[in-house]
């Protein structure tokens, strides 16, 4: 038995970054790159149920990626936290993909290692859409289920019954076929400290590497020509009109009073 | 008639009285041997251990401490003095009876020589009887300290457990205490029975007799037995069932040494022994080979670990010392020991090791240590410092901490925490590149001493380049450097944390990276020495980091500053005349001695320097080490720091309480905020105070 959980390094921006020359994004100086926060979610997931099971040796947990050798540092990450396997994509093609073309190629991952669940974070934390997970399980033709904060699954079950969150604070308890896509929200447990040590012995596990020939696809399956969306620009907005205003409080006041002032055209 | 003048021995027993009396003394002989075998084979079962250095340097050090006490008097002079009488008197008798066996069962019988009788003997008679007094006077001291005086520290109830637990309060260790205080106390007394009654068996004999004023004590008795009627045949029964009496309750302790708490005298000599001086400062490192970081199985001390265990004598000063057992978080240096003691007496001691799964030694059952209580230590290194027979916990706390962090058992914001300084560098999860960004605001341009040389290159560490309070005293402290015409760079965002704290946690592989990336940075550049306003960053640097590879000459900014005054550099020119009182940080202090600089700085600004209680080696921790400045503390009980600003509180007109660690800036503010001591006096750093002295 098997759980894929599809992982993805994201980037957070560094003090006083600057935008790529083209404009449609930032330039990759300026990011610090890390596993995705929700990812640390679905894989603790995985790993929670390979070791509550009789016989967790029976139980793999795959993590998958798809990104350049970068990627290679939060593969390893999973695996110094306990996956059995990790697989990377990647090809050149894959640059400039969208959410849906990574979802084809995380579709053909999940064909070639057929798995009893896929799990995935809610979404990334840098580009927020939000998609890939449940457009993987379009292209998959399997159930689903988005904002995951509960799971009850053994291995091997049929079904499994699951919590979900709902705008207005409302939970909804559902009960879905498997095999089943699961996006996972955070929270739904606590997940391991990956020591140093593990990460460092983690170096040393394999990771496979899949081209888009192994899954099958060609390159017009990815990138810009197999992406429905494209970024134009990435900007930071104007400044608003709001100010803060420093200083004690007699000085806050009188400023204060200043601008009501001007507003009323009194100055 | 003096000449011959000797001990009675066996005299008017039977042979086969005699040889049953020989008997029991093998029989006394050979328990004590397997006892001693059986500890051997305990503490063997630890990991395998090379002690740095010769024996013989060790050796010496040892005896010098067993023989001065100096350990046992700190803190505590009256038990100092009680333990010297009952060692010297112990020792006295113990080298007299050896010397009574030497003769009779050696010397004699083999060579024909006698030694043990006329002047000599008598002078050993005078000697012995003033050491069974000093031995007995110990001993009641003793008594009255557990009966009446009734110490704290020397109550056994744990902060770790509750009333009820099996091992809260152990009531067997004080039926062992007074086991062992009354026995001593009834083999010395039968001692002086058992002499006086043999004066008056023996009073027609003028060798005897005339003598006795040489053993004054057992004389003094023989008076009064006399007084009370008794005769010479009633003496002669009364002093064979005395002799029979005293005899075999002294083979019984002898037989007992190793099974009990009297085992101390060898194993804390031993303990004395194998002592690392370092055993705080510079933590142990794991070996590659190793198949998995730190403690988890009692097996996996080394062997002086589970001596140090057996050597802890319950005396309670650790337990006083520790700032965590101070404010009722629920750790006791000294329970530490004791549960584990106990776990390795249960598990070791059989003949066969019992399974792996029942080694285990973290945990909430009898003799295991809980997560809880590992993770309330801060490693101020109070206990380390003050026990009298060198028992190292901090390496027995963090090797078993290693354990929780490979676990993942530790507090969530812990597990963030070390995340962050793994991605950034910093535990304030701020970006490399805004390190050294402190430095904008001064009005010259840092030397960036990756770029070039420097005299000095300033180790600023994590608080000191990000804490927006701390960053102010890095200006302050730079622009000093700056007018004196100091030499001076930083490494900007070459720095990384130094490591100090994440090591004391239990995360090696963390503290490995950042060592390294500091060590090349610091390989990198040139300069002559590093000073550090960061006394924690000061002892990694100073003694890990030669561990490493990093041999750096590193000082902490109070020696540089008082050089600079020596040198006239600096000159005071407003003297303050503040009423202050100085906080030794427990890394410049009780790590690494520097107790005297800061001192004197104070002295030379011209304040007037009032001493806390707890000072110099017994300055109390403001809580933040051992990585616990990244978890809070519990609401609603008393922070080791609010507990300070209380002692601080009480010197009388108290202007200034003196600081020279940035986490104690941090920690000591906020607590006397929380307090409710604000305006009774203020907390500041020792360089805030130096450019008061010296306005720009």
């Amino acid at each position: 038995m098997k759980i894929l959980v599809a992982v993805k390094q994201v980037a957070a921006l560094d003090e006083d970054f600057k935008i790529r020359a083209d404009g449609r994004d930032i330039d990759a100086d300026y990011l610090i790159r890390d596993l995705n926060e929700w990812d640390d979610f679905s894989l603790e997931e995985a790993m929670r149920i390979k070791e509550a099971a009789n016989t967790p040796g029976d139980i793999e947990v795959v993590a998958v990626s798809v990104g350049p050798a970068s990627v290679d540092e939060s593969l390893r990450k999973c695996l110094a936290k306990g996956a059995d396997r990790a697989l990377r994509v990647w090809d050149d093609a894959i640059e400039y993909s969208d959410p849906i073309a990574i979802a084809r190629v995380l579709a053909a991952v999940t064909m070639r290692e057929a798995p009893d669940m896929l799990f995935a974070g809610v979404q990334s934390s840098d580009h927020s859409f939000a998609s890939t997970g449940i457009a993987t399980a379009a292209f998959l033709n399997w159930p689903h289920a988005a904002v995951v904060n509960m799971l009850n699954y053994t291995p091997g079950a049929k079904t499994a019954v699951l919590r979900r969150e709902l705008e207005g604070g409302l939970l909804q308890e559902l009960e879905l076929q498997c095999p089943a896509v699961l996006t996972i929200q955070l929270g739904i447990n606590t997940p391991r400290y990956a020591s140093l040590r593990s990460i460092k012995q983690a170096a040393a596990k394999p990771i496979e590497m899949l081209s888009l020939a192994d899954l099958h696809l060609v390159a017009n399956d990815v990138g810009e020509s197999g992406s429905s969306s494209r970024v134009r620009r990435m900007y930071l907005p104007e400044k608003g009109r709001a100010q803060l205003i420093e200083g004690d409080v007699a000085t806050k006041a009188r400023r204060l009073a200043e601008i009501i002032k001007e507003f009323r055209g009194q100055t | 008639m003096v000449a011959t003048t000797t001990r009675i021995l066996f005299e008017t027993f039977g042979a086969t009285e005699v040889r049953v009396f020989y008997a029991f003394g093998w029989a006394a002989i050979a328990a004590f041997a397997w006892g001693v075998y059986v500890q051997i084979r305990k503490y063997r079962r630890g990991a395998a251990l090379t002690l740095e250095g010769s024996l013989w340097a060790r050796s010496r050090a040892m005896i010098s401490m067993v023989l001065s006490h100096r350990s046992i008097d700190r803190r505590d002079a009256a038990a100092g003095a009680a333990h010297r009488l009952i060692f010297y008197g112990f020792t006295l008798l113990f080298i007299g009876t050896a010397t009574i066996t030497l003769q009779y069962d050696f010397l004699e019988p083999l060579f024909g020589i006698r030694f043990w009788q006329g002047e000599f003997y008598l002078i050993f008679s005078l000697v012995l009887d003033v050491a069974g007094i000093a031995l007995i006077a110990g001993l009641i001291h003793m008594m009255i300290r557990r009966g009446w005086m009734r110490l704290p520290k020397l109550d056994y109830a744990r902060p770790d457990r509750s009333p009820g637990d099996p091992d809260f309060d152990r009531p067997q260790y004080r039926r062992e205490d007074w086991a062992f205080l009354w026995t001593l106390v009834i083999i010395g007394s039968t001692g002086y029975l058992l002499e006086g009654a043999r004066l008056v068996w023996l009073q027609g004999r003028p060798d005897v007799w005339d003598t006795r004023w040489w053993s004054p004590v057992g004389a003094m008795l023989a008076a009064g037995f006399q007084e009370v009627g008794l005769n010479a045949g009633g003496a002669a029964m009364l002093r064979h069932g005395l002799w029979w009496f005293h005899g075999l309750l002294a083979l019984a302790f002898i037989a007992l040494i190793p099974y009990t708490k009297v085992k101390h005298i060898f194993t804390a000599s031993g303990s004395w022994l194998a002592r690392d001086a370092l055993a705080a400062q510079r933590l142990p490192r794991i070996a590659d080979s190793a198949a998995q970081p730190g403690v988890a199985k009692i097996t996996d001390f080394n062997w002086k670990q589970l001596l140090n265990l057996d050597a802890c004598t319950k005396c309670g000063r650790c337990h006083e010392a520790c700032p965590a057992r101070a404010v009722g978080a629920p750790l006791s240096p000294r329970d530490v020991i004791l549960s584990l003691r106990e776990f390795a007496h249960a598990t070791l001691e059989s003949g066969v090791l019992p399974d792996a799964a029942e080694l285990d030694v973290h945990g909430k059952g009898p003799g295991q240590v809980s997560m809880e209580t590992l993770w309330s230590c801060r490693t101020c290194m109070a206990c380390v410092e003050i026990c009298p027979v060198a028992v190292e916990h901090i390496p027995i706390i963090v090797q078993m901490r290693r354990k929780l962090v490979e676990d993942g058992a530790m507090d969530p914001l812990l597990t963030k925490t070390l995340q962050t300084i793994h991605k950034t560098g910093n535990s304030f999860g701020e970006s490399k590149r805004k390190r050294g960004a402190w430095s904008k605001a001064l009005p010259f341009t840092l030397k960036d001493a990756r770029k070039e040389p420097v005299d000095v290159l300033w180790f600023v560490g994590d608080y000191a380049s990000f804490d927006p309070r701390n960053q102010k005293v890095s200006q302050t402290f730079a622009t000093l450097m700056q007018e004196a015409g100091v030499d001076f760079g930083i490494l900007y965002d070459g720095e990384s944390n130094a490591g100090n704290d994440v090591r004391r946690v239990g995360e090696e592989g963390l503290y490995e990276v950042l060592a390294t990336s500091n060590i090349s940075a610091l390989a990198a550049a040139q300069f002559k020495t590093v000073v550090t306003t960061d006394p924690h960053s000061f002892n990694t640097i100073k003694n890990e980091y030669p561990d490493f590879g990093g041999k750096f000459e590193i000082q902490h900014y109070t020696t540089l500053t008082r050089e600079l005054f020596r040198n006239g550099k600096l000159r005071v020119t407003r003297p303050l005349k503040y009423r202050v009182t100085f906080h030794d940080p427990c890394h410049l202090g009780r790590f690494n001695k520097g107790y005297e600089a800061p001192r004197e700085l104070l002295t030379l600004l011209g304040c007037e320097l009032v001493e806390m209680g707890r000072c110099r080696a017994n300055s109390f921790c403001c809580g933040a080490g051992g990585g616990r400045i990244w978890v809070p503390d519990p609401v609603g009980v008393e922070k080791p720091a609010q507990n300070r600003m209380k002692e601080a509180a009480a010197i009388p007109g108290l202007e200034v309480y003196v600081v020279s660690c940035p986490k104690d800036l941090t920690m000591f503010e906020d607590a006397l905020k929380t307090t409710g001591l604000e305006g009774k006096f203020v907390v500041r750093e020792l360089i805030e105070l130096i450019r008061e002295a010296i306005p720009a």
